[in-house]
């Protein structure tokens, strides 16, 4: 077969497709391409402003590592005047984050920005491998996910920094929107898509410049540039390979490549549908880790349809009570509607929270009492030992919206 | 009345065995059916004749002739028949059938001719209109201009061929199994949109099962089409003046099953679903193929969540797509939806701008092989 | 048919294969391989991608987890596959025929980041 010329520059070999028009382009070309479209999307939304400090939240794998240097690149490039630095979270867990974070601190060498790193254990007094320790393998990545989230937000108040990016690409966006429809989550359908969440947690500012990008290409563009990056599944979650909405996802792209971007159209336009609840603020996504965020398991899927089936059952009886002349407005009871939710700070940490205690504290507290868990399953495929906690734990996750 | 020996006793009537098991209920089979026609009735209470109302109101039935769409009829039917048979019994609408033949869609098909027969027998209140996808022409005058030139250099028109040549020549046009699929999904609706309005129906009663809207939210939302939820799913107004209404959106596919078993009238008529490929590769498939699959495989587990899908749709606010552009194919809303603006995914595509097709649309469209 | 040859039987071809984003846990922890085909299979044709994807399930992946690689009979869905670091896509995926001093390269997406 002979080498295909690329759609760009006419001269050069092309090595890629482009999911999302199938532009076969070169290396140069695509390097080009990928880097203006991040830029036309910053510029595009007003992202930065000049002399602002950005904390780059670094696991040390593709997405944030693409990240760290396309806005290095960019930086220098167009002249944004921002101040950037790594910041990285060490979970504690030996063999997985040792590695990941010496990737991180050649990243902080190559790319010459300053790097903090934030212990679990200096945080809250525990490490995962502690944890685990603890609890047992399973339904970790749940305590995992909630610290997580606190610590990007605690790190960079430490550093006195008002605006975290992450590498959320495409791939993670489409999906998010999958997840919500499937779980019926309207919330977070209506802001799942947009660039910039205002972290409910606190008042610094996440955004994820990648989000139009597509996983794909982000794994080529480091391919490519030959970026340092790290790509060991965390040696806690085995089952990462599973999930439902990311394998239909990965489905869809191989049977029409552009569909990623397709689902974040549909996210973007359903988002300026959903009726507006005045007072839906909340707190974020709690559930699973970094590398698995907006990611749908087993364990919550059968969590959630058992709650449905209650419902269900619920609405049976009702129906049968209420017989004749329903009014059919609103016939069906979603009792997992909007709930609007006050926000309050949590009294242990100061956290904000709409809980008394925050979950991280809830958990902590917990764990403290050197009280096992053993039965919380999310992230799992085993269906078995739902407890009231579990229950408790997905319903504050679905309903918290 | 003496007590039958019942082994299991129906647990609505207590006097014959129960025969189904629906949503934890024992019932017998004509318990079953009641239960199930009352969910479709619940959603039709909206047709009950206001004190005001002047004028009859006048609904389509689209029929596949399918289990969906037949059990439909026959719950609809039955219902309109007891209004009448009461005292001074008045119909509260008119009801208008659809056939869209099945082999003018899917030439494997077999001939319907027979369960056509039976069905005008069988259903007398009703009146009726058979038609193939073609005829499409006839009754949306400019849609063969729309298809020139959404199809492009792609697709050569041939004005001496006849309608169905020409349809299918278009059809062919389309790369991927996942246009044709979108694209017959448009046709049909456009079809069922133009024969409402000139029957002057208010309404059209669509046959999907929960199960089907649950997989159509999916490719929908898929395909870039989610903006046309609000009429695809949900309950509501169409782009094209005609409220589109699923009455079936409480009834998974397998209670319609069953419902149709313990329906002797239903036997000659309906045609069974043509089954899905079976061992083909994924990337062969259809992205709706895909999501009937998937809503099937994991609807036997996670039947709930399922339904939860469609419901989630249903409650997507049509209001906010007043007064925007729409797509000159599919009538679904053109560039953002209002609110949206700045860097969209539709800015990041690139090539729908400036069309007279949305987003969705632009993805199927000819020779474009992703 | 043609008639069997049997100089070019002993033939072989040499290629690399690489594993990377997380793909070489599945292969010794081996990031790359240095792997040897017969330039001729048994029906006279070229040894193909799809022929390397069958070789290296049955030799060189150790690990039980085939549908980690594997699906459908072809690379799972979120593996992207380099030739000469082109994208497979455009060299004919599983259909490509191998030469000698290729360099493929098979990298998951499906790892976090």
């Amino acid at each position: 077969m002979a080498p295909t010329t690329c759609f760009n520059c006419k001269e050069a070999r092309a090595v890629i497709i482009r999911p999302k028009n199938r532009h076969k382009l070169c290396r140069a070309c695509f390097i080009e391409v990928f880097e203006t479209e991040v830029h036309e999307t910053i510029i595009g939304t007003n992202l930065f402003f000049p002399g602002e400090r950005i904390a780059i939240g670094a696991s040390g794998g593709k997405d944030s590592t693409v990240l760290a240097a396309v806005l290095k690149t960019l930086n220098e490039r167009y002249n944004y005047g921002l101040d950037l630095c790594l910041l990285s979270i060490d979970e504690g867990i030996r063999g997985y984050r040792d590695d990941s974070l010496e990737t991180v601190k050649r990243n902080a060498v190559q790319y010459d920005m300053p790097l903090t790193i934030v212990g679990y254990g200096e945080l809250y007094g525990w490490t995962m491998d502690q944890v685990v320790e603890q609890i047992g393998k399973k339904g970790n990545c749940t305590y995992c996910g909630v610290f997580r989230r606190q610590a990007l937000d605690r790190g960079a108040a430490r550093l006195d920094i008002q605006h975290v990016v992450t590498g959320h690409n495409a791939d993670d966006v489409a999906e998010t929107v999958m997840m919500n429809l499937l779980r019926g989550d309207l919330p977070r359908l209506s802001r799942g898509t947009s660039i910039v969440t205002a972290s409910g947690g606190s008042d610094i500012k996440r955004s994820k410049p990648l989000k139009y990008a597509y996983e794909k290409e982000i794994v080529l563009y480091a391919h490519h540039r030959q970026l340092d990056y790290f790509t060991t599944e965390c040696i806690y979650s085995p089952e990462a390979f599973r999930g439902s909405a990311r394998t239909l996802v990965k489905d869809l792209e191989k049977i029409r490549p552009s569909s990623i971007l397709d689902i974040v159209k549909s996210g973007e336009d359903m988002a300026a549908l959903v009726p507006r609840d005045p007072a839906a603020a909340e707190e974020e996504n709690t559930g699973g880790c970094g590398s698995q965020n907006g990611r749908t398991s087993g364990g919550e899927m059968a969590a959630m349809e058992k709650q449905l089936t209650e419902n269900e059952t619920a609405e049976a009886h009702e129906t049968e009570i209420q017989l004749p002349q329903k009014n059919t407005k609103n016939t069906i009871k979603n009792p997992k509607a909007v709930k609007s939710q006050t926000l309050g700070h949590c009294e242990r940490c100061g956290y904000i929270s709409s809980q008394r205690v925050c979950k991280a504290c809830t958990l902590l507290e917990g764990l403290n009492r050197n009280r096992p868990k053993t039965a919380i399953e999310v992230g799992m495929e085993d269906e078995e030992g739902s407890s009231t906690l579990m229950r408790q734990m997905e319903r504050t996750q679905l309903t918290n919206s | 009345m003496p007590a039958k020996e019942l082994s299991c006793p129906c647990m609505d009537c207590k006097d014959a065995e129960t025969v189904f098991t629906v949503r934890k209920r024992q019932l017998c089979s004509d318990c079953y059916k009641h239960f199930i026609a009352f969910k479709v009735h619940r959603r039709m209470e909206m047709y009950r004749p206001g004190k005001t109302q002047e004028v009859r109101p006048k609904v389509l039935l689209p029929l596949s002739l399918g289990v969906s769409s037949s059990v439909l009829l026959s719950i609809v039917e039955a219902q309109l028949q007891y209004q009448l048979a009461k005292p001074y019994g008045k119909i509260f609408f008119d009801l208008h059938v659809l056939v869209i033949d099945p082999s003018s869609i899917n030439p494997s098909s077999a001939s319907i001719d027979e369960n056509y027969k039976v069905l005008l027998e069988t259903f007398q209140l009703p009146t009726y209109t058979r038609l193939s996808i073609h005829d499409i022409f006839d009754y949306v005058p400019n849609m063969k201009e729309i298809i020139c030139e959404y199809a492009g250099s792609q697709f050569a028109d041939d004005s001496s061929l006849s309608n169905e040549d020409r349809l299918s020549a278009f059809r062919a046009s389309l790369s991927t199994a996942t246009s044709a699929a979108d694209l017959d999904y448009v046709l049909l609706t456009r079809l069922v949109a133009a024969v409402a309005q000139k029957n002057g129906c208010q309404s059209v009663f669509w046959g999907d099962s929960d199960s089907r809207l649950a997989a159509r939210a999916l490719a929908g939302v898929s395909k870039g089409r989610g903006a046309s939820m609000t009429w695809q799913v949900s309950d509501g107004m169409s782009p094209w003046g005609v409220r589109f209404e699923f009455l079936l959106r409480d009834l998974y596919k397998t209670e319609l099953l069953q419902y149709a078993s313990v329906s002797p009238e239903l036997s000659d008529i309906v045609i069974s679903d043509p089954p899905l490929s079976d061992n083909v590769l994924t990337k062969n498939l259809s992205i709706d193929e895909l999501m009937i699959r998937y809503v099937q495989n994991q609807g036997a587990k996670y039947p709930g969540i399922m339904s939860n899908v469609a419901r989630t749709a249903n409650k997507l606010e049509s209001s906010c797509l007043d007064g925007g552009a729409s797509c000159a194919l599919c009538g679904g809303p053109r560039g953002n939806v209002k609110g949206n603006t700045g860097v969209t995914a539709t800015t990041q595509s690139g090539d729908s701008e400036g069309s007279r097709f949305c987003y969705g649309c632009m993805r199927s469209r000819p020779g474009l092989k992703c | 048919m043609a008639h069997s040859t049997n100089d070019g039987a002993a033939a072989t071809i040499s290629i690399t294969v690489e594993f990377t984003g997380g793909l070489e846990i599945l292969f010794s922890n081996e990031r790359k391989h240095n792997i040897t085909l017969p330039a001729r299979l048994d029906d006279a044709s070229q040894p193909t991608i799809a022929y390397l994807l069958q070789h290296l399930v049955d030799n060189l992946m150790k690990d039980d987890r085939k549908e980690l690689f594997i699906m459908e009979d072809n690379v799972r869905p979120g593996i992207l596959v380099l030739i000469n670091d082109a994208d497979w896509e455009l060299e004919g995926e599983e259909n490509y025929e191998l030469q000698q001093g290729d360099n493929i390269v098979f990298v998951s997406t499906l790892h976090g980041g």
